[in-house]
């Protein structure tokens, strides 16, 4: 059965995804000031390959994204590929219900044990990855305009704590930390959008990717580049990379007449909204990335084992609060460049070479015709 | 707490396999060998703690950090 997917809601599945869990964290800190540069630089040097998948995707117009992908790369090389981006998207399960778990230990609940708190997030997502893209992407949109709404109000009252000169002197050290910022900001959390080229089953028109991806992420880079940019403003250039949640540190400092105040549990909801639809968005990319590379076409029936595994893996690859942070900030990892960025190029030139070739043979063909 | 949460994967296979319409053999198989996996995960850290994450291209990451030194971590 086909899951499509509605261009506008697919859009908010995109914005939501990248934001997500993303919002709390000190995103693009090694740039300091120059903050708002390596966000519009990771956002430049990010369209390619969102582009690219756009492309792919676009290129596989009528058929479902199986059907579509085996006729580009063929059986078994896209079996494989479905393994290894199952794995990754796995894993980024697993890093996300590890940032949640952690997150709500260090701010609410510092006496549970994050296995408890990822066990009911495993729980949750399992149910949401059950029911498909279909009804994760109508979910997004309902919450993604209060996650929005929120944002917006959370952005005005910052304004009168906002102190302008933290992005002052432009570029002081150079170039060099707005491109390691950036690259910061590409691993995570541009770049994980490649986890969303395997969730989408089919869509509406050949230019239907183009209006998902395309519109979602620029709209996710604004929403963050305003809440990083105005966060870094109220803590100070300086401690915004030390704190381990600078934006949850800046929205406690609102304080309007000391009537309205303590607003940080608001941003605390927010994240957890979108780590959900991250997560989930992960899970069902893991599912259905394993089931078809085990030569299944229906997937929910390897989601229960996916997210159980979560559980384990989100004490696995990170098990504290600074390692959750050092994930955050981080960059250059081998296995993310590979997947984030060589994976999906290569893929997009052999889309484009065989379209080529389709398209040479089927102008031959139909040349032959004309001749007979 | 390993044979707990054996029991506890375990138990949570069977009910959902108990629940399905239709059983065929390569689902139940897959689904098995999915669990199994994860409930070595879950008993291997309930045991040893900490857990080395496997690298297959760590090298490569290795080779970077000789290019650039210092360069994406704080």
């Amino acid at each position: 059965m086909k899951e499509l997917v509605p261009d506008h809601q697919g859009m908010i599945l995109v914005l939501m995804f990248i934001v997500g869990n993303t919002l709390v964290f000190p995103l693009g800190g090694l740039a300091g000031p120059d903050i708002w540069l390596a966000f519009l630089t990771a956002t430049v040097l990010a369209l390619p390959i969102i582009l690219a998948m756009a492309r792919v995707r676009s290129l596989m117009q009528g058929s479902t994204f199986f059907v579509g992908f085996e006729r580009v790369l063929g059986k078994w090389p896209s079996r494989i590929l479905a393994f290894l981006y199952g794995g990754f998207a796995w894993r980024l399960a697993c890093y996300v219900v590890s940032d949640v778990s952690n997150f709500i230990q260090t701010v609410a609940l510092p006496t549970t044990p994050p296995v408890v708190i990822a066990t009911f997030l495993a729980l949750l997502m399992l149910w949401a990855a059950k029911e498909g893209v279909e009804v994760l992407a109508r979910f997004a949109v309902m919450v993604g305009k209060v996650v929005l709404a929120v944002l917006a109000i959370i952005f005005v009252l910052l304004l009168s704590q906002v102190d302008l000169g933290e992005f002052q002197p432009v570029l002081y050290n150079g170039f060099k930390p707005v491109l390691r910022g950036a690259f910061q900001i590409l691993d995570f959390p541009f770049l994980e959008t490649v986890v969303l080229f395997w969730v989408f089953d089919c869509f509406g028109r050949r230019v239907s990717p183009y209006k998902v991806f395309l519109p979602g992420f620029l709209a996710a880079s604004l929403v963050l580049l305003i809440m990083v940019s105005t966060s870094l403003a109220v803590v100070g250039a300086d401690r915004y990379a030390l704190y381990y949640y600078p934006v949850w540190t800046a929205v406690g400092r609102i304080n309007v007449s000391t009537f309205l105040t303590r607003l940080e549990a608001i941003v605390g909801v927010t994240f957890a909204i979108g780590s959900f639809v991250k997560m989930a968005v992960a899970l069902l990319a893991a599912s259905r990335c394993f089931a078809y590379a085990f030569g299944f076409s229906d997937y929910r029936f390897v989601v229960t084992p996916l997210a159980m595994g979560v559980i384990a893996g989100s004490r696995w690859f990170i098990t504290t609060v600074l390692e959750v942070d050092q994930s955050a900030v981080e960059t250059h990892s081998p296995d993310e460049i590979m997947f984030q960025v060589v994976i999906p190029l290569v893929v997009w030139a052999f889309a484009e070479l065989k379209a080529k070739n389709g398209k040479a043979n089927g102008s031959s063909q139909a040349g032959g015709g004309e001749e007979v | 707490m390993f044979v707990l949460v054996i029991l506890v994967y375990g138990a949570v296979a069977a009910l959902e396999l108990w629940l399905w319409a239709e059983r065929p053999w390569k689902k139940v198989l897959i689904y098995l060998l999915l669990t199994a996996a994860a409930a070595a995960l879950a008993s291997l850290i309930v045991v040893y703690g900490k857990l080395p994450v496997p690298e297959p291209i760590g090298f490569l990451g290795k080779l970077f950090k000789q290019w650039w030194q210092g360069g994406g971590k704080q």
